[in-house]
């Protein structure tokens, strides 16, 4: 019985054996060969065949190194990962192998001690599993997120930044250091409310567009940054949620554009958009009060002609007619003049140099020396600056506001004129940002009839008058004219007065062109 | 009740003025006309009653100060154009400017013609229909 017992077992332990070298042959997946204390290779399963692609009669007898790479050789690797396994009982290393035909894969392997009953190592049993698929796909991985970090940290054009979940900045490419100009070290922890205004800020701007891009998973906004150096720059900027897998935002990725030559040229296009409407604007109103003031002494021509021919007979009354068709044509002749005069002042053939005004008053002085003695007229002047100007509009400026005066004025004339300098904040109705402009102040100021305080602005538009045309000749074209000299200068003309007190001119011209 | 009507032109051109009064002689020699040559003191002096209101007032437009449409708009707001038909009298004739003095209640606009027998003909039609529909207004 026991015999047979033992017997039995032995036999049954055998069919055991039998099954597991069987099933180690069988494996596919699973390269398992067994190897003698040298190395060498003493057993050969189906999967060693597939990866290796050697047949167990080729291979049986040969030393395990066969496999491995002539640098790993140099380096005698196959040694090492048998000592090692031999002290601890166990070696894993992953690299590329080569096949019996040359071709390589990338094994993954496990050396194992194989010990006798004393402890001896006889053997090893070395695992081996061919992970090149997986070794491909994650060096594709790896390349393609280096090459996408790579990008990312190398574009110029566009700050991209990576920004936690409460807007701290997190990552910094050189797209963000050209256009914000802090360097990554400088910046990286900081808030990305940092490159707002103080305005922006203060109104809560950043936040809010936080809020959109947490909320509807993007916001967009352009508007005034400030780099680091505390200049301004116009950024396009669109923030993004990062989500994490359950759906929860975990970062959000900004991206700036620097917009500003854009920007700026899109504001001179708006500025130059309305500077035309207002010409545009200036030049019907022109157009229309031209034909207006224009009609005018010819239907008077063509009225007292008829008038005539119907009272040819008597001779007084035609006389008296002519007189007065005369007065019309001359009339007529005056307003194309002026007219003419004014719409040759435009901006653009206005050519500047250095004038001094004292020269531009005494030659105003002699072309009225006819009527300045005739009224007995006074011009009393302090001394007058040089001024970047064109010489001779500001000749007409001076003969216009002077012959105003006198034209003005029941008594004899006085005439006073000085010059200050003073900021451009003393200028009421300046245009904005001139303030710390300098301007030289030219006040012209008489004894005249004045004006009433309420038409101080009406004065100086075209064919404006105040007076009827039989009481002061004059075309209503000389104050408009005063206007758009000094405009084109980019100064400011203004006018105070009151009734019976005599008039005063300012006039405002940069110190610098 | 007389029947010598009256009427007024306020315009700051003393040719214009000349050239209105000597039409309106030739086709009523019978008429009063008078002319006022500053708009600002012709309507404190009609709207205080110092100047009599006439029967028919023509408002030059272009003037210094206050223009004919202020002179109009004034009149109207005080009230003191009565049975008074005011009319446009000017140079040029802009849309805008003609539908707003017929909203502030102005008979006509008339553009001044370069011709004295046109002018005779236009103010001969105004004086004429205001009498047929002065009658008319009696008879009610």
């Amino acid at each position: 019985m026991n015999g047979q017992q033992v017997e039995q077992g032995a036999d049954h332990f055998s069919r055991i054996k039998d099954v597991y070298k069987k099933m180690v042959e069988e494996i596919q997946d699973y390269a398992i060969i067994l190897l003698d204390k040298n190395g060498i290779i003493r057993n050969w399963n189906k999967g060693a065949e597939k990866i290796k692609r050697y047949k167990d009669t080729e291979i049986i007898g040969k030393h395990f190194s066969i496999f491995y790479l002539p640098e790993d050789l140099a380096i005698q690797l196959p040694r090492q990962l048998l000592m090692q396994a031999e002290e601890t009982g166990r070696a894993t290393h992953e690299g590329w192998r080569k096949r019996s035909d040359g071709s390589r894969f990338w094994g993954s392997i496990t050396i194992t001690a194989v010990h006798d009953d004393d402890g001896a190592v006889i053997g090893y049993c070395k695992v081996t599993r061919d992970l090149t698929d997986k070794k491909m796909a994650e060096d594709q991985l790896r390349m393609s997120e280096e090459r996408y970090h790579q990008m990312v940290a190398e574009v110029q054009d566009y700050a991209i930044i990576l920004l936690n979940k409460q807007g701290f900045i997190e990552n910094w490419n050189a797209g963000a250091e050209k256009i914000k100009g802090y360097r990554a070290e400088d910046i990286i922890g900081k808030h990305f409310e940092i490159f707002y205004p103080t305005a922006d800020r203060e109104s809560g701007l950043p936040m809010r567009l936080l809020h959109v891009a947490r909320t509807s998973g993007r916001a967009t906004h352009e508007g005034w940054r400030v780099r680091k150096d505390g200049s301004r720059f116009w950024g396009s900027i669109t923030i993004t949620a990062l989500h994490g897998k359950d759906g929860t935002v975990i970062g959000f990725t900004k991206v700036t554009r620097d917009l500003t030559e854009k920007k700026l040229a899109e504001d001179k296009l708006a500025a130059y958009t309305s500077e035309l409407e207002i010409q545009n604007r200036e030049l019907e109103q022109f157009a229309f009060v031209a034909s207006h003031d224009l009609q005018e002494p010819l239907r008077k021509i063509r009225t007292f002609a008829e008038l005539i021919r119907e009272n040819f007979n008597d001779e007084a009354l035609a006389k008296n007619y002519f007189v007065r068709l005369e007065t019309a044509a001359r009339r007529m002749s005056e307003l194309i003049r002026s007219l003419l005069n004014f719409s040759r002042l435009t901006r653009e053939t206005t050519h500047f140099e250095d004038v001094d005004l004292n020269e531009i008053l005494q030659d105003a002085k002699q072309d009225f020396e006819l009527l300045i003695e005739e009224r007995h007229a006074q011009i009393i002047s302090g001394p007058l600056p040089y001024v970047s100007g064109n010489r001779l509009q500001l000749g007409q400026l001076f003969s216009n506001l002077i012959s105003n005066s006198i034209k003005f004025c029941q008594t004899d004339p006085v005439i006073r004129i000085t010059a200050t300098t003073v900021n451009g904040n003393e200028i009421t109705d300046a245009a904005p940002g001139v303030d710390d402009k300098q301007f030289f102040k030219l006040t012209f100021s008489d004894n005249g009839i004045g004006f009433e305080e309420q038409y101080k602005q009406l004065i100086f538009s075209l064919f404006q008058r105040l007076h009827g045309k039989h009481e002061y000749a004059g075309t209503g074209i000389g104050l408009a004219l005063c206007r758009k000299i000094v405009e084109n200068h980019n100064g400011y003309i203004d006018a105070s007065s009151r009734p019976g007190q005599g008039a005063v001119f300012n006039i405002f011209l940069p110190c610098r062109q | 009740m007389s029947t010598k009507k009256s009427c007024l032109i306020i315009d700051d051109d003393p040719d214009d003025q000349d050239i209105f009064r000597l039409c309106i002689r030739d086709i009523d020699p019978d008429m009063e006309c008078n002319a006022l040559g500053d708009s600002v003191a012709a309507v404190s002096m009609l709207s205080e009653g110092s100047f009599a209101l006439p029967d028919f007032i023509f408002l030059d437009v272009n003037m210094p100060k206050l223009n004919g449409v202020e002179c109009l708009k004034t009149l109207k707001a005080r009230g003191a154009a009565g049975k008074t038909r005011i009319y446009m009298y000017s140079t040029t004739s802009e849309a805008a400017m003609v539908a707003q003095c017929n909203e502030l209640g102005a008979s006509g606009f008339i553009v001044k013609p370069a011709s004295p027998v046109e002018l005779r003909q236009i103010l001969n039609s105004i004086l004429n229909s205001a009498n047929t529909s002065l009658e008319n207004s009696t008879q009610q």
